[in-house]
């Protein structure tokens, strides 16, 4: 490659125009969904809140094994009388009103470190998926109304506040072609199953697309303009999380970035060549195959060159084939005995034995033979 | 309705349901399989007029394998566009509508197979009342 | 985006995407929902959203059917790089079939899903065509007896 691609700035009203933005160099980092997948599992995990089941509970009595001897399991039993709980089991987590086995601890490990390179890396890796339409698609977004992906729209549509209610928000989101995106998570709400609809969790919902702006020359109230809409999130260009990137762990999601969070990539990222201005000690990751299509490789010159010639030409000879029998299919006959073909046209097949009687033996022979 | 692409005979070589050693003597003992394990057990030990214990080689041919007689597999299908999927695949798969499809919705289903030619299983439960 | 091949988003997609449709029945079935697969099988050769050039077969609104390929010098601009024809439903099938099979292998664009592209245009044909009412099958047996004398 020898000009590095450039991405058109869409305006505020959906139609390109002719302003470019040369393509950040985190787009072009390899694309490894299991490194996502798994740095993706470790994050999930870094906002859990501990819980667990009370200290005391199934403990609070006096409970004391009988021994042997009474016909009775060992478990201990509740002390005293004129009760029914009295000489119940108790403490076992078989029992009724028992403790539960392995009683939940507060200090389970709940958060997981991730290695910060890992992270770095898996976060170049979900930013580069986000400019593939194809892993758009397949991640579930609605991408075919879109002009250009990755979709840059122009920084003057967010100049001075100009996106801070949400009709507005909503109205620019249709200009650029997101309308389908947004409308198919409109439709998505559905009841949650299960007891996560009493804890806060009721709907499940899709995930519409992602607003990346940069917080100094976009300003902060499209945060507000867009949080009402459903699916959409936002999010500034210097704090991206994998978690919003790659939801689920699923590479492409579909992210509609301002022109200047656009440009800022570069920087916070790096080129590629030097390690990048605001983190620190981070060179982008580079790919290991350099070209990934394989239909290409095979076709280079340089394959070409070392591979050996198709063996037997342009006829290649069947493995395995149906035996024929040649006494049915004239062909295989043929390709066995030639001349059954001559034999069959002078009908040698058919001709007639001779079928004259034998003629007698002279007389001599009857002689020798009865002598003696 | 499209009938189903040649298939090689379809061979069961152990037609029966293989039930559990004793299912038939005690109430208890639950007919689903459960592989004897006693030590004197004469089932286990493979003894000569026991029954049959289910094996690797009682199955079916990979060719007729989850083939219904009719020579289609099944698909389960929620709503009509399930069944769209099916469009080229009618000599293959049959449509089998989910239980809790409501017979309103089934009706739907149902005329949509029969445009696209897809055999339908259960076509029959739910739509249709006593007479 | 040089380095994001085909093959590489079939690896990243196969076990899971949204145009993936599993049954876990009768030995697994996948099957794709995808709209620019001829077959609806989740395949590498078959799957639209995968290759760079695709053909995807679906009814027209008004009978017929909407033929839609994919630009693949296009392929960052989705909006730009599907485009549709429309073959009426007056059209005969014979005419039909030879402008898919036109779309599909002239200039060599995916010569290999030609047939398959006309088998769905088919098939759609098919279903399109008004369907008979099965006839109602004869009472036989004790059934016959009963509306025989009620008669």
């Amino acid at each position: 490659m020898t000009t590095r691609p450039t991405v058109t700035i869409i305006g505020a009203d959906g139609s390109a125009s002719d302003a470019t933005l040369p393509l950040p160099a985190v787009f072009k980092s390899p694309i490894r969904s299991d490194i996502v997948q798994s740095v993706h599992t470790g994050m999930a995990k870094n906002k859990r809140q501990p819980y667990a089941v009370s200290e005391k509970a199934g403990h609070q009595t006096s409970a004391e094994s009988w021994g042997t001897g009474r016909a009775v399991a060992r478990i201990p039993r509740v002390s005293g009388g004129g009760t029914h709980r009295a000489g119940q089991a108790a403490f076992g987590n078989q029992c009724r009103s028992g403790r539960m086995f392995a009683p939940t601890k507060v200090w389970r490990k709940w958060h997981q470190k991730i290695n910060l390179n890992q992270k770095r890396f898996a976060t170049t890796s979900a930013l580069a998926a986000t400019s593939v339409p194809a892993l758009l698609l397949a991640r579930g977004h609605h991408v075919s109304t879109v002009p250009e992906v990755p979709l840059v729209v122009s920084s003057t549509a967010f100049a001075n506040a100009a996106i801070s209610k949400t009709t507005a928000a909503l109205a620019l989101l249709k200009a650029v072609g997101a309308g389908a995106d947004v409308n198919k998570v409109y439709g998505s709400r559905k009841l949650r199953a299960g007891k996560g609809k009493l804890r806060g969790r009721r709907y499940r919902q899709r995930r519409g697309p992602l607003v990346v702006y940069a917080p100094e020359e976009d300003g902060k109230e499209l945060v507000k303009a867009f949080r009402n809409i459903p699916g959409v999130e936002t999010c500034s260009v210097f704090a991206l999380n994998l978690l919003q990137l790659a939801p689920g762990g699923h590479l492409g999601r579909f992210v509609i970035w301002t022109s200047s969070a656009f440009g800022a990539l570069d920087k916070i990222y790096g080129d590629g060549s030097a390690p990048a201005a605001l983190k620190k000690d981070f060179l982008l990751p580079s790919n290991v195959v350099s070209n990934a299509d394989i239909g290409r490789l095979i076709n280079s010159s340089e394959v070409q060159a070392v591979v050996r010639p198709v063996k037997g030409g342009a006829q290649t000879k069947r493995a395995v084939v149906q035996k024929k029998n040649p006494l049915r299919n004239k062909q295989v006959l043929l390709r066995l005995n030639p001349y059954a073909s001559g034999y069959a046209k002078a009908h040698l097949g058919q001709e007639k034995i001779n079928t004259e009687k034998p003629k007698r033996a002279g007389e001599t022979f009857s002689t020798v033979l009865h002598e003696n | 309705m499209v009938a189903a692409k040649k298939h090689v005979a379809i061979v069961k070589k152990h037609p029966k349901r293989f039930n559990r050693h004793q299912s038939d003597r005690f109430k208890c003992v639950d007919p689903s399989w459960r592989k004897p394990k006693g030590i004197d057990n004469a089932v286990r030990r493979r003894f000569k007029g026991r029954p049959v214990m289910p094996k690797i080689g009682y199955g079916s041919n990979k060719k007729t394998r989850h083939l219904m007689p009719s020579g289609h597999k099944a698909f389960l299908v929620n709503n009509t566009r399930d069944v769209d999927i099916l469009l080229m695949h009618n000599r293959t798969y049959a449509a089998e509508i989910a239980h809790a499809v409501s017979s309103r919705k089934r009706v739907e289903i149902i005329a949509r197979a029969k445009q696209l030619g897809v055999k339908v299983t259960n076509a029959k439960a739910k739509v249709t009342t006593e007479a | 985006m040089t380095n994001v091949s085909s093959d590489l988003i079939w690896e990243i997609t196969r076990q899971n995407n949204s145009f993936l449709f599993k049954r876990r029945g009768n030995g697994g079935i996948q099957l794709s929902r995808d709209p620019l697969n001829p077959v609806n099988k989740q395949s590498r050769k078959y799957n639209g959203f995968v290759n760079e050039k695709a053909v995807g077969v679906q009814p027209a609104e008004k009978g017929g059917v909407v033929v839609t390929t994919k630009n693949a010098k296009k392929v960052n601009t989705p909006a730009a790089s599907y485009s549709t024809s429309t073959i009426g439903p007056n059209t005969s099938n014979r005419k039909t079939y030879k402008a898919i099979a036109n779309i599909t292998s002239k200039n060599s664009y995916r010569p290999d899903i030609r047939a398959e592209a006309i088998a769905r245009a088919s098939a759609i044909k098919l279903s399109q065509r008004p369907k008979k009412d099965a006839a109602e099958s004869k009472p036989r047996g004790a059934k016959a007896k009963k509306t025989e004398e009620s008669a």
